[in-house]
């Protein structure tokens, strides 16, 4: 049985409703979970939150079904981006485990991608994990082929979320219709099929979502990979956006109380002698 | 040789309150079933249900249910079981959800998987076990189900260990 992950579930406030979520999730043999936190920045300078500490949710995570080990909890960032301005990585975005961006224009989904050579400040800047897709409306703008095949070079995953499906008979046809234009272009690739839950009823399994992959005219094998192994390459991917070239990776060394007391004598042996 | 093939999907129905699960009935379950698949995949879609899909097996303790349909097209089927948020019993809406746990060409294959399946679900029972007693009654129907299982092997080793014989 291969590792299944589920990379959205919309955060709330409400702490029960998330564990209710999250031991559903776990239920349904899923090993890894993303709690979503998006963000609309209106003015220049966007409020990027604080994630809540997953240890927070629960003291004792639940166990996925079929396996022994407990369920993991990541977190996520996702912005919802009208203007280039709205999209600067500062240290606060090191928070969050994946980020991800919701292009609203054709030229912002479009900049995403240009090579880096280009000199465009805001592409360079563009350090994304996920691109999502609109499910809620018709698709505003028409995609070309050449940034997405520069998309999936660079290693960015396209994100389709099935819980609007679920709940309204509109969205579904938008949601459809929205992933048959993706899948035309991008041939199946770099694909990930997520839900979007705000409560633990929209969550569907894994196998059900497999089978929904064929309804997007997803192959077989491309729709359970859609929910495996690319959801577990757009970890990694997340995970190296914090190492120097997926090579060096830094980690704080905890100071130990001995070099604290020998910091103690040394000014004062410095006083002294000046004195 | 002629003989229609059909796959078994074995499903659990996932209520978010536990109260509600003794009111599934297997009538229920098929009208809607019936309805998604006419909401999602039009006449097309209600045409082939009306050609080989039943509710064969419905245990209203656990949820599970085992639907039958023909194999040409059971995951159009399948996909209209995802788009499923209440089931319909009775006047009574319950908001539930329907998950996949096995898909088999066979009531035999889906029968092993589900015994294997629900001693997996005694495990994780004993792991949320609050009182002794809860403890005591989940491990005995653990215990039993396993002797048991080696005992019919046993059986079955020497019944054909004295026709080997004969």
């Amino acid at each position: 049985m291969s590792v299944f992950m589920d990379l959205n579930i919309i955060s709330s406030n409400d702490k029960n409703r998330l564990q209710s979520i999250i031991e559903t999730a776990a239920h349904l043999s899923y090993s890894t979970v993303a709690i979503n936190y998006v963000i609309e920045p209106q003015q220049k300078k966007p409020e990027i939150p604080k994630p809540q500490s997953v240890s927070d949710i629960f003291d004792k995570f639940p166990i996925v079904q079929g396996k022994s080990s407990p369920i993991k909890v990541l977190n996520r960032l996702t912005i919802v981006a009208s203007d280039a301005s709205h999209f600067r990585p500062t240290n606060e975005y090191k928070n969050f485990d994946l980020v991800a961006v919701y292009p609203k224009t054709e030229k912002l989904f479009h900049c995403l991608y240009v090579f880096p050579h280009l000199s465009q400040a805001a592409c360079m800047t563009f350090d994304v994990d996920i691109i999502c897709i609109a499910v809620t409306e018709k698709q505003p703008f028409h995609f070309k082929r050449a940034p997405v095949n520069g998309a999936i070079d660079r290693g960015v995953f396209f994100e389709i979320c099935y819980a609007a499906a679920i709940r309204d008979n509109i969205m579904r046809r938008y949601t459809i219709s929205n992933a048959f234009v993706l899948m035309e272009l991008c041939k199946g690739k770099n694909i990930i099929v997520s839900s979007g839950a705000e409560r633990p009823l929209e969550l569907r399994g894994p196998y059900d979502i497999a089978n929904l992959g064929l309804v997007f005219s997803l192959s077989d094998g491309d729709a359970k990979a859609a929910v495996s192994t690319n959801c577990r390459s757009v970890l990694l991917h997340g995970e190296t956006r914090a190492t120097a070239f997926g090579v060096v990776h830094t980690m704080k060394k905890p100071q130990t109380p001995e070099k604290q007391e020998e910091e103690t004598p040394a000014p004062k042996k410095a006083k002294i002698e000046l004195v | 040789m002629v003989r229609f093939k059909s796959r078994y999907l074995l499903c659990e129905v996932c209520f978010s309150e536990r109260s509600s699960l003794p009111l599934l009935e297997d009538k229920a379950i098929y009208n809607t079933v019936r309805a998604a698949v006419n909401r999602a995949h039009g006449d097309y879609g209600s045409a082939h249900f009306n050609i080989g899909v039943m509710v064969k097996y419905l245990n209203a303790h656990t949820g599970v249910v085992l639907i039958r349909c023909r194999k040409g097209h059971y995951q159009l089927i399948w996909s209209a079981l995802t788009f499923i948020t209440c089931l319909e019993n009775r006047g009574q809406r319950v908001p539930c959800f329907i998950n996949c746990l096995h898909v088999g060409g066979t009531i035999r294959t889906c029968q092993k998987f589900l015994v294997k399946y629900n001693r997996q679900q005694l495990d994780r029972m004993l792991l949320d076990c609050k009182t002794d007693a809860e403890k005591q009654e989940v491990r005995r129907s653990i215990l039993s189900c396993s002797l048991s299982a080696v005992r019919e092997e046993e059986a079955y080793e020497d019944w054909s260990d004295d026709n080997e014989e004969i």
